[in-house]
């Protein structure tokens, strides 16, 4: 049964990045068999599996991860260890969605396909349905150095959509850009839904989440927190949330000193320890 | 020997991309001057110029080298010149300031350097035919000779590629090596026979500067253009030793460019 098939299977990922205080530091790093610096972990062992059609909502504080493991669906970070597994090709929609400025949007839509691994008649194909989703008017012969900055996401998501992935991933790009854009927006995400497409939501705001998600991952320092439906899941997180707020100054800094030293790998190491 | 392999299977797949990402490059280095491209020939002319001013009419007080005009011989050098310059410090960091733009893992950054090159090249094929017209009014115009100037174009893109390959990867990984490259660049423009002729200097002396293979690019733009001699056949033991430094700069940059490649990204 292919429509049972996962169409992302993320698999104990883990990303971890060095910290430096000083540039020489990252240079003894490289020359240094042990590596040099303190470590910092912004995914740890993430693993889920979603299923195509899936709608996920991707929540958690500042911080934790969100953006890194979107990235790393996207294939634009390699994670440090762990595998992700991708039926089909996925794309990122983010805010800097990489255009030039010095280049028309025109320009743009072709350079960013190239980039993308399209050939000039795939290109050619999908130019006119971009432009008209953009939306951009005589703009589009411009540079895009004079795009308002709502023009510039416009034409991003644009771009993003129509090279049809089969997994899309919104990193907080329907934040800019006026309400009719936003409803433009969910109407294709919905279209991507109805045709069996994995989509990843990335966003602040609970509402958005609730209304258009159907699974939520939330993810704290780095970790998965909770997965599964989203009436199971954001009631925690809200609850959460709460409860955040509600501590004490002192609270919270213990708090975030505790999340500090889990994501410097402490408790992993601890756990492998105990593990032997 | 297996890298490079990789790499040259990557850039054969993708020369249509080659092509169109050039042409892009080309285009947004040069908006937003009224000349547009027009400074390509403008930067280098007056460049030439001041460069003749001190070292022909100054140093050398409008001596010939062997015959030829000394303004002819260093507009021969120089049109190559301004090529590796750009072409060189250009490509080094093009990696790391496009990684961003690349969205997909599977992209083949080992071509970015490479179309970086090529947006270069068509600025040198639009002043190596000016210098080429300029020389149809001197007694040095066009001969059998300058068949062989398709032949040193090729040598100096291969060059080019391969010692760019390298530079872009350990630009990336230690932001410095920009800086190192950037004073090479600098060192080259004196080591290679551009602005003065070493002809006149101890043997052993010209042996070691022809160590630099830029010395062999430069000899044969001129032998071609001039129309002087077959610099290739003539010295047929020195294009084995260039072609011998190509393909070891080859293999050595494609296998620092695949080692590290999967890890750009973590170096911004």
């Amino acid at each position: 049964m292919r429509t049972m098939e996962h169409a992302v299977v993320v698999e104990n990922v883990t990303k971890k990045y060095k910290l430096f205080k000083r540039t020489s530091e990252r240079l003894l790093d490289m020359i240094l068999p042990g590596g040099y610096g303190e470590d910092f972990y912004a995914l740890r062992n993430v693993s889920f599996t979603a299923d195509k059609g899936d709608v996920i909502g991707i929540i958690g504080v500042n911080g934790s991860g969100k953006s890194t493991l979107s990235n790393i669906i996207a294939g634009i970070l390699p994670p440090t260890s762990g595998s992700v597994k991708i039926d089909g090709q996925a794309s990122l929609i983010a805010i800097s969605s990489g255009l030039n400025n010095q280049l028309t949007g025109r320009e743009n839509i072709e350079l960013k396909c190239l980039m993308l691994g399209f050939n000039k008649q795939q290109i050619r194909a999908m130019e006119p349905e971009i432009i008209e989703f953009a939306d951009v008017g005589k703009f589009i012969d411009q540079p895009v150095k004079t795009y308002s900055s709502g023009m510039k996401s416009r034409l991003g998501f644009a771009i993003s959509v129509h090279i049809d992935p089969d997994v899309l991933i919104i990193d907080e790009a329907l934040s800019v850009g006026d309400q009719t854009f936003a409803d433009k927006c969910l109407d294709k995400m919905n279209e991507f839904k109805q045709r069996g497409k994995t989509i990843f939501f990335i966003s602040h705001s609970i509402g958005q989440v609730k209304s258009f998600c159907e699974k939520a991952l939330w993810l704290e320092y780095g970790e998965v927190r909770g997965y599964g439906k989203i009436a199971d899941i954001v009631p925690q997180y809200e609850k959460f949330l709460k409860e955040y707020r509600a501590m004490s100054d002192k609270e919270k800094r213990q708090y975030k000193e505790r999340v500090m030293r889990k994501q410097r790998g402490e408790a992993l190491e601890a756990a492998k320890a105990a593990a032997k | 020997m297996r890298s490079a392999v990789t790499v040259l299977i990557e850039h054969i797949r993708n020369l249509y991309l080659i092509r169109r990402l050039s042409l892009f490059e080309l285009k947004s280095d040069n908006s937003g001057h009224y000349l547009g491209i027009l400074w390509e020939i403008i930067n280098p002319m007056i460049q030439i110029g001041i460069y003749w001013f001190v070292f022909g009419y100054g140093i050398r007080r409008s001596h010939p080298v062997e015959q030829v005009p000394f303004i002819l011989w260093m507009l021969a050098g120089m049109t190559v010149w301004f090529f590796v310059n750009q072409a060189t410090l250009q490509a080094s960091k093009s990696v790391y300031t496009r990684i961003r733009m690349v969205a997909q893992m599977n992209f083949p950054i080992s071509v970015i350097p490479t179309y970086v090159i090529t947006a270069k090249f068509y600025q040198h094929l639009i002043l190596l035919a000016i210098v080429f017209i300029i020389f149809q009014f001197t007694p040095f115009h066009v001969s059998v000779y300058l068949i062989q100037l398709p032949y040193y174009m090729f040598g100096l893109l291969a060059l080019l590629v391969s010692f760019s390959l390298i530079t872009s990867t350990l630009a990336t990984v230690v932001r410095d090596v920009q800086m190192v490259v950037q004073s090479f660049m600098r060192i080259l423009l004196y080591l290679t026979p551009l602005l003065w002729d070493p002809s006149h200097l101890p043997h052993l002396v010209q042996v070691i500067m022809r160590i630099n293979p830029l010395f062999y690019i430069v000899e044969g733009y001129r032998s071609a253009l001039l129309g002087t001699s077959w610099y290739l056949v003539d010295h047929a033991a020195y294009t084995v030793y260039f072609w011998i430094v190509v393909i070891l700069f080859f293999v050595f940059g494609s296998a620092v460019h695949l080692k590290f490649r999967a890890h750009f990204v973590d170096y911004m």
